[in-house]
């Protein structure tokens, strides 16, 4: 079992990858956004109307695309001091029971995400034009990945494979 | 009903090991799910308490910090607090301390400056014979220092849930005098404990080596005067510091230090977006979960509770900072700001204190909150960076937590150490 | 005692004309269902901005919200008319097309959206303050550096009347005024006095280039769970409930402009308008583009 799981989860790290470089230049190009911003106002003298509403869309993608990746590499704060006291086979029911529920809250995200944008599409951002769903899309995508990587973490685990917890170093495989 | 779901589930969750961020989130859309309203509304909340221009201020400065970190002015700073301070009882603890105060003047973030600063002290100071928990502890603790010396984006956040009225630069020229105190009362606490458990210290290195770190300092330094000199002149609003603070940092460490190599940079890209994705998600999350509060009148039946107990401005305060305390201990900074401050702060308001006082309070307190169990996002960054398990964090806090709350009691009943500097700017 | 129990949302704290006139309602509702239905009003945005609160109410979480129309201009188009720069006179013009048959088919197009339009409120007149000097002219306003709201009519409005529209967070304009980064920005006069912008921008051009009225929305779904009866307390209610808000409105109105004029703001009333309104041409031509627009703006201007 493991060694199909590996395969897998070489393909899950690539598509973490590749997330978490899309959430950075969202990162860099919100910081880009918002400094000429800054430069048109102060060095120009007259305002870009749309960078404020543009910029937050950018926060949106890096955000929620960059916390579905903290899923698989387990980067979410999190506690685990009652689970010092158990047994570890139960330990690690309980943390795929975490697994599930996270899962289930990512199809929440994705399937709530998609209603909303559906339901908001023919309405139009002021000055930016673009329709008021798109601010849904992140929630989309990111809860599809969240529902991919603790699907994941469930498998890992299932096979013995390492699932990194907070405060641990994701070992690919 | 609908409340015991909310918190039981919460409480379940996080004691399992769930992400805080989901305990929020898993346990709103179960409430939710429960009373049959539209789920819709737990993802629209989440989507819009990260979706606010203001909010902008943290993935900023906790770039701006790793920027830092990596392209080495955090290193240069925290060498120059190590040459003043080190040669003090406790010493790398004391370091720790000071360079807390000099990252919190670039950076307004608690957890930034937990993973900064202590990203760069807890590994030498575990090296030199301190406990990981102490090292740790005043980790934890003084990033508070970062939140009440400006810039600081929970009292831009503040200022905006007040009705947009206060006066940003007022609010950060008033959390100045807080935040010395506050690592003053740190710095005794380091002190007593370094001497109770035989930390060493280390050699003073001479006023000349003092210079030199000075000199290698002085581009942190000047970021420290950009954005508090921009932001009390007014000349930039504060969410546009904390993008100014980004720039510099890629400038400085680009062009002067020549220290960022395209490696480390995307290194410090990836680390803030982790970093940021992790805390804003918190957020997002606890605004669903916020909204709940507020949908079944939590903050407002407690404050109806507070009016029937007293009628006395000194006890209302307690009250009040007790209520923050114990909400502190549950959620997060952010989310809470901007749901408790229309309901207290006009309380407050009503028995005679100032709002800038009262913002000060606030952000104090809420700044212990981010310190304690079960939802403390600084107490989590500063474990992480120290790779101990919370309880053992926790277990040896006492004292460190015992400062702050003195330096918070007088913070609340002396409303000139908040007051006093601002009123020099009128 | 409440069997049903509505949950109003508004973003103004306790106390604002607009949230009293919805207790005023809930009380009515109280009396006349022998204290069956009630209202729950949430202020200070607690529940959210007015955006959220808009959906929110529209899937049916809520019941009611208090909201601008600014909104709606790109959700429903009838309400776009209302937005435009001087298309009524003055409040009072407003107050008498809003209360008519042109008011009625506004809030009638709120239903497709699942919402029902229940009564208009008055949120005054906006005009523009500055810092720099008394605004008579469209040459006094030429470059100058006005914040205005996100919105694509204010923004091409600040363009026709030679301004310079900047977009700024609400909570930023009194910094940016008293250093100078804008000039000034643009409120109705309770807002003026209680953002303490006339303690930075002291001219304020009475030029009343927006009136825009806000509106109480109920749920659909939620509508629909009351029986006809209750259903007509209701719009009953919320009608009784504008005279009531008009009224506090003025009171606060007068209470503001004496504060500001005490504090040494200057009003200025001697403006000629017509110019300003004939710089709206290219804003009318490019928002009112639909058959339905160009006959609610000829109805809205024929209206006396
Ligand atoms: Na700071
Ligand atoms: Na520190």
């Amino acid at each position: 079992m493991q060694d199909g799981l590996k395969v897998l989860a070489r393909l899950f790290g690539v598509l973490a990858r590749i997330t978490l470089y899309i959430s950075g230049t969202c990162l860099i190009l919100m910081t880009a956004v918002v400094a000429a911003q800054v430069f048109m106002r102060y060095v120009i003298g007259s305002s870009i109307v749309w960078s404020e509403p543009l910029a937050v869309q950018f926060m949106g993608w890096f955000i929620l695309l960059g916390a579905a990746v903290g899923t698989r590499e387990g980067y979410h704060l999190s506690f685990d001091v009652l689970l010092m006291f158990l047994p570890q086979g139960v330990v690690r029911f309980l943390h795929s029971v975490s697994d599930l529920v996270v899962g289930a809250f990512g199809a929440g995200m994705f399937w709530f995400g998609l209603e909303l944008a559906r339901r908001t599409w023919s309405s139009k951002m002021p000055t930016l034009g673009l329709p008021d769903g798109t601010n849904f899309l992140p929630l989309v995508l990111g809860g599809l990945l969240v529902v991919l990587f603790s699907g994941e973490r469930l498998l890992r685990r299932a096979a013995g494979m390492q699932t990194a917890r907070f405060g641990e170093d994701m070992v690919e495989d | 009903m609908e409340l015991y779901i909310l918190f039981g589930t919460f409480v379940f969750l996080l004691l399992i090991g769930t992400p805080v961020a989901f305990c929020l989130g898993i346990s709103s859309f179960a409430t939710v799910l429960y009373m049959g309203l539209p789920p819709l509304v737990v993802f629209q909340r989440l989507n819009s308490g990260i979706s606010v221009f203001a909010l902008m201020a943290i993935p900023f400065f906790i770039y701006a910090g790793d920027l830092m970190v990596r392209g080495d002015i955090a290193r240069r700073l925290v060498a120059l607090a190590g040459a003043l301070v080190g040669h003090l009882r406790g010493g790398l603890g004391q370091v720790n301390i000071l360079a807390s105060v000099m990252f919190g003047g670039i950076s307004g973030s608690a957890a930034a400056d937990a993973s900064a600063v202590g990203g760069i002290m807890v590994p030498q100071m575990k090296a030199k014979g301190y406990a990981a928990d102490y090292a740790v502890n005043i980790t934890v603790t003084s990033s508070i220092i970062a939140i009440m010396l400006p810039p600081s984006h929970n009292m831009i956040i503040y200022s905006i849930s007040a009705g947009g009225r206060l006066s940003i630069a007022d609010l950060f020229t008033a959390g100045i005098i807080p935040g010395f105190m506050l690592a003053i009362a740190l710095m005794i606490v380091a002190w007593f404990v370094a001497r109770e458990r035989g930390y060493p210290t280390e050699p003073f290195p001479g006023m000349r080596m003092i210079g030199a770190l000075l000199v290698s300092a002085i581009p942190g330094l000047i970021l420290i005067g950009i954005i508090f000199g921009g932001v009390r002149s007014g000349v930039f609003t504060a969410s546009e510091s904390s993008n100014i603070a980004v720039i510099y940092a890629l400038l400085v460490t680009v062009f002067v230090y020549r220290s960022l190599p395209w490696k480390e940079f995307v290194a410090a890209t990836l680390g803030a977006v982790r970093t940021t994705a992790m805390v804003l998600l918190v957020i997002g999350c606890a605004a669903a979960f916020g909204w709940l509060l507020a949908y079944f009148k939590v903050p407002t039946s407690i404050v109806a509770f507070m009016q029937t107990v007293s009628d006395n401005p000194i006890l209302i305060l307690l009250m009040i900072n007790i209520a923050l305390l114990l909400l502190g201990t549950f959620m997060d900074m952010a989310p809470l700001i901007v749901i408790v401050t229309p309901i207290f702060l006009p309380i407050a308001q009503a028995f005679g204190v100032d709002p800038v006082h009262f913002g000060v309070i606030m952000v104090l307190n809420l700044g212990i909150g981010l310190c304690t169990p079960p939802v403390g996002a600084v107490l989590f960054v500063g474990c992480a960076v120290g790779r101990i398990p919370i309880w053992e964090a926790v277990r040896t806090i006492w004292p460190f937590y015992f400062a702050s709350l003195v330096v918070l009691l007088l913070v609340t009943y002396i409303p000139a150490l908040s007051l006093w500097l601002p009123s020099l700017f009128k | 005692a409440c069997e049903v129990t509505l949950r109003s949302a508004d973003t103004h704290p306790d106390g604002y004309p607009t949230i009293e006139a919805v207790k005023y309602m809930g009380e009515l509702i109280q009396e006349r269902t022998d204290g069956r239905i009630c209202i729950e009003v949430f202020h200070s945005a607690q529940l959210g901005e007015e955006r959220d609160t808009i959906e929110q109410t529209r899937f049916g979480v809520i019941d009611m919200t208090r909201v601008s129309m600014g909104p709606f201009n790109n959700l429903i188009e009838e309400t776009k008319v209302v937005s435009l720069p001087y298309i009524f006179r003055s409040v009072a013009h407003m107050n008498t097309v809003m209360d008519g048959p042109i008011g009625e088919q506004i809030l009638a197009a709120f239903e497709p959206h699942d919402l029902i339009g229940l009564a208009y409120y008055d949120a005054g007149a906006r005009s523009f303050y500055n810092s720099q000097r008394p605004i008579t002219s469209l040459a006094d306003l030429k470059d100058m550096k006005v914040r205005v709201m996100q919105s694509d009519i204010f923004v091409d409005m600040m363009d026709a009347l030679g301004a310079s529209a900047t977009p700024l967070p609400y909570g930023e304009v009194y910094s940016s005024i008293q250093t100078g980064v804008i000039d000034g920005a643009e409120n109705n006069p309770p807002s003026f006095e209680s953002s303490g912008h006339f303690e930075v921008a002291k001219y304020y051009t009475l030029d009343e280039h927006l009136i825009v009225p806000e509106a109480l929305v109920m749920s659909k779904t939620s509508f629909d769970k009351l029986s006809a009866e209750d259903q007509e307390i209701v719009r009953q209610a919320a009608k009784e409930s504008v005279p009531h808000m008009r009224a506090l409105w003025a009171e606060r109105e007068k209470a503001s402009t004496e504060k500001v004029l005490a504090a040494g703001a200057e009003i200025i009333t001697d403006i000629d308008k017509t110019p300003f309104i004939e710089a709206m041409v290219p804003v009318y031509e490019k928002h009112v583009t639909t058959d339905v627009l160009r006959d609610l703006v000829e109805r809205i201007q024929a209206t006396e």
